[in-house]
């Protein structure tokens, strides 16, 4: 007993007690439900078998009735268009804004900061405010669209099954690229200024100093935002709740909303655990990437 | 071309584009005092000619605003609660040691920090249900939070714990201190900042939870505040004066939060994900 | 008689690297040992095992005569001045020097009392107030050295303290350092890489390399009688001289190979004829003559002048440094010829670089006499 307490003192079980505690809460609200889903997928669930622990295993189906449903394939294309269109937009649009104050000039880091306003508001707050923004009668959008002369008609965005997914996609581009330019601006600012200059006195314009050193000297940097981009698009759900929730007939659903669609407003557990399943081990091979990417970090 | 003048020019276009991307905040802020009439002129107005100020105390009574924020910073303190608790001690290991079972924590950390709310909703709700834990859905929601931020919280607060130099804890054993003592009397408040900074990032994050609380709060007088939002704006809604409002009340204390605090923030933000 | 410090066959790894190897060191009270050497040589992690920061794997560290190994740094009663200084950041000058005190529960006044003390005999007295990021590197370098003093611990452990100051400073806080040593009659174990510190300041010098002690003694005789060609060629400033050489047919003297140039030298002792060895002469024990009338006569590369010294560099290989006192009139291209004295002559065996010859000094760490006399005069 007094070499326990010794070791709480003195040695290295203080540091076990310490993070013994939070791993274990972490396998149990997060480790557990990974692999109750995983068996829930292989089971029926449904209201009345929600209470009980033992329900009848049904195999491979869950997973065969998911991928013979007539919506499974437009869903899962939605969800490519709605990571790529998203993640080109966040990374572009940032990436833009990180090249124009890296040019230093009084105020630059305290204007860039505030970009991050987006990042940091509630997710159906910001649903709401595109919402309205992209209201097909009196949205604000619209109207700048029809005086700049980019369109003749009202774009109905929320209902129109042509538009609906993008309308989605412009609110979660406007969401994210404030976190984009914030990562690249710190990529672009552990790059030694002395590079430059000696690209400048062999002889390279500001393009080929683009080229040849900004981005290979992003490159580390650029992996990482791409992959945690496709992380955090794939964690977004209040939008879609907020602006059109999965309609008109599903051609705005992805499948993180699909998912709890079915386990939440279909009562059908199982169907929503069999998308969690896929859905996570898609995930957790981005994470991969970006653990990978970020490595040189985790080893400090 | 001087350089005031080329500052001036740079700090003139840098405006404009912020300009540009807040738009949609100023929006929120202006529909929100617009007559109904004035929010379906057309063309609209960029300034409201009448604002209405009395709007905010009528939607924050008829919505039961107070209600809902209470719920939003009960799970909040909550979560933010219990995950510093958990998580600052975690982080500290994790930024102390250089070892094949740290990086595999780390790894397994940062994991469980991609994992959606979305799809792990599913298995907790229905694990939550079997234990009885939906008769107390806050609190059931608090844990969820917990588990899902904690792991983001780990990962800013390890770097926070890595730019305190060894040698000061060193010195402290030195001088007479345990582990415990050391720990407490030393880095612990040099790294307060960092740890604060966090808090304040994970409790923004809770704030705006909407997942969890969705799924696993029927009762409407337990609801947070962005559920209250969700189902404030039916499908074919027009009141979105109303609801702006309720939006201004509700994200405005965040703002103003992030604003005080914006150069910490973005800071202690930056440190965690990329070095 | 017991040792103030005792380490008896001591052993760390990390992992499969072998850190410090079987280390034996025992230090009387009242000496200032230094432990020098290359970096990457095990001397930090020697000081961070005394201090209790890092655990020894294998063999045996007592202080004051008591068993240390499982004891906790708090309960070991030493104090340590760290490379960085590790001055408590959000603590002022006096906090920082109480801190300690003021965990082993003294009393307020009294730790005040105790820092004013020490703060006068470290000049720190108007500096109290401040905190250390308000300090130049000097004064934080005062307050680290006045946090260890405060306890009067059993030793001082000293981690490279004076790295991080400029050159003039530091020659200035070797002799203070030196000074309280002797004033507060402390034990202390100093570490650094830089020879000359370790030369001035010591009673009993340590030479390490890849852990293990490659020789230790006091600071002349490691620089008379170095064990072995590392030592010999780490201590000294500028470094000795080594030519391959062969012992000559009579054994009396030594063929010494330039490459194109050959000369021969009398060695002080005979040795085995046809040994293949490795001859060290300090530069400083050279000196120059016209040539034909020395031992021998070599080219002339490189002449470095400081002003009060000249390093004649030989355009031979290797090369062969001269250091004569003054302004030399030698110039690059001339031949010299070089008087050496053969009892500075130091002969290593080729291959295993060992000492040829002469005996090894005493390796026992005890203070000079002085300090003990200044004990009795208590």
């Amino acid at each position: 007993m007094k070499r326990f307490l010794s070791s709480v003192t003195d040695g290295s079980g203080f540091d076990i007690g310490l993070v013994l505690l939070p791993l274990a809460f972490l396998f149990v609200m997060s480790g557990l439900p990974l692999v109750y889903n995983v068996v829930m997928s292989f089971q029926e669930v449904d209201m009345f078998s929600l209470g009980s622990f033992a329900r009848p295993f049904v195999g491979l189906k869950n997973y065969i009735d998911l991928f013979s449903q007539p919506e499974t394939r437009p869903i899962l294309l939605n969800t490519a268009i709605f990571v790529s269109a998203s993640i080109a937009g966040q990374f572009l649009i940032g990436f833009g804004l990180a090249l124009f104050f890296w040019v230093n000039f009084p105020g630059a880091s305290w204007l860039r900061g505030l970009f991050l306003v987006s990042w940091v508001m509630p997710g159906l707050v910001v649903g709401a405010i595109w919402n309205w923004i992209l209201s097909g009668d009196f949205g604000v959008l619209n109207f700048l669209l029809r005086e700049t002369g980019a369109i003749s008609g009202n774009i109905f965005w929320r209902s129109d099954p042509n538009y609906s997914l993008w309308a989605v996609i412009i609110a979660n581009i406007w969401l994210g690229t404030s976190f984009n330019m914030i990562l690249l601006s710190v990529g672009l600012s552990g790059i030694p200024k002395d590079l430059y200059e000696a690209a400048e006195l062999d002889g390279a314009n500001a393009f080929q100093r683009f080229w040849t050193i900004t981005l290979p000297m992003m490159r580390s940097t650029i992996g990482a935002i791409i992959a945690l981009g496709l992380i955090f698009t794939l964690q977004q759900f209040d939008l879609f709740a907020a602006i059109t929730s999965g309609g008109p007939n599903n051609t705005s659903n992805v499948t993180q909303y699909w998912a709890w669609d079915l386990s939440f407003r279909q009562y059908d557990f199982a169907k929503g655990a069999t998308i969690s399943v896929i859905m996570i081990v898609f995930v957790m091979f981005a994470s991969v990437v970006y653990v990978r990417s970020t490595r040189h970090e985790v080893r400090g | 071309m001087s350089d005031t003048f080329r500052n001036r020019l740079m700090f003139a276009v840098a405006l404009v584009l912020a300009a540009i991307y807040l738009f949609p905040l100023y929006w929120m802020y202006i529909t929100a005092l617009k007559t109904g009439s004035a929010m379906f002129a057309t063309p609209p107005k960029f300034w409201p000619s009448e604002p209405q100020w009395g709007i905010y105390e009528y939607v924050w009574q008829s919505r039961n605003m107070g209600r809902y924020l209470w719920n939003s910073l009960v799970i909040a303190f909550g979560a933010v609660s219990l995950i510093a608790v958990l998580g600052v001690g975690c982080a500290y290991v994790l930024a102390r040691y250089r070892n094949i079972w740290v990086d595999v924590g780390l790894f397994l950390i940062l994991m469980l920090q991609v994992l959606p709310a979305s799809l792990m909703v599913t298995p907790t709700f229905v694990g939550f249900s079997q234990f009885g834990l939906l008769d107390t859905p806050r609190l059931a929601v608090i844990l969820a939070i917990a588990a899902k931020s904690m792991p983001f919280f780990v990962v800013l607060v390890r770097a926070t714990f890595m730019s305190v130099p060894m040698e000061l804890e060193e010195a402290a054993l030195v001088d007479g201190n345990s582990r415990i003592g050391a720990f407490f009397n030393i880095v612990l408040p040099l790294a307060r900042n960092g740890i604060l900074v966090s808090a304040i990032l994970i409790f923004m994050q809770a704030f705006g939870e909407f997942v969890y609380s969705k799924s696993m709060i029927q009762a409407v007088e337990l609801q947070p505040a962005s559920v209250g939002l969700n189902s404030f704006m039916g499908p074919n809604t027009n009141e979105w004066n109303n609801i702006m409002a309720y939006a201004t009340i509700y994200v405005t204390p965040i703002l103003a939060a992030f604003v005080l605090l914006q150069r910490r923030i973005v800071s202690g933000l930056t440190s965690g994900a990329l070095k | 008689m017991t040792f103030q410090i005792e380490l008896n066959g001591v052993n760390k790894y990390y992992g499969a690297f072998h850190a410090l190897k079987d280390i034996n060191l025992a230090i009387e009270e009242g000496t200032f040992v230094a432990l020098v050497g290359p970096s990457g040589c095990g001397k930090s992690t020697l000081l961070r095992s005394l201090a209790g920061l890092e655990k020894i794997t294998a063999g045996e560290m007592k202080i004051a005569g008591q068993r240390m190994n499982d004891v906790p740094p708090r309960k070991r009663d030493v104090a340590m001045v760290f490379q960085s200084y590790a001055l408590y950041p959000h603590m002022t000058v006096e906090e920082n020097l109480t801190y300690s005190l003021r965990i082993r529960g003294v009393k307020k006044a009294e730790a005040r009392k105790a820092a004013e003390e020490v703060a006068t005999t470290t000049g720190l007295s108007h500096l109290m107030k401040r905190f250390p990021r308000e300090l130049s590197g000097g004064q934080r370098q005062r307050v680290a050295m006045s946090r260890a003093i405060i306890r009067h611990p059993k030793a001082f452990l000293f981690d490279e303290p004076l790295s991080n100051l400029d050159a003039a400073l530091r020659v200035h806080m070797r002799k203070e350092i030196r000074a309280l040593h002797d004033r507060l009659h402390a034990t202390s174990v100093y570490v650094t890489h830089d020879q000359i510190e370790a030369m001035t300041m010591a009673d009993h010098v340590v030479v390490m390399r890849d852990g293990v002690i490659e020789q230790q003694g006091r600071p002349l005789d490691l620089y008379d009688r170095p064990a072995n060609r590392f030592v010999a060629g780490f201590i000294g400033s500028p470094a000795m001289n080594f030519i391959p050489a062969v012992v000559g047919e009579g054994g009396a003297d030594a063929l010494l190979d330039f490459g194109r140039t050959r000369a021969r030298l009398a060695l002080a002792a005979r040795l085995t004829p046809g040994l293949a060895v490795t001859v060290g002469i300090r530069p400083e024990h050279i000196s120059i003559v016209a040539a034909g009338e020395g031992a021998f006569d070599i080219p002339v590369g490189i002449v470095e002048s400081t002003g009060s010294a000249t390093y004649v560099t030989s355009a031979t290989q290797p090369e062969l440094t001269v250091v004569e006192t003054g302004r030399g009139a030698v110039k690059s291209g001339d031949v010299i010829g070089l008087s050496i004295d053969p009892k500075q002559l130091h002969v290593f065996d080729a291959e295993t670089g060992e000492r040829i010859g002469t005996e090894r000094p005493p390796v026992t760490a005890a203070s000079p006499p002085r300090l003990h006399l200044a004990e009795g005069a208590r």
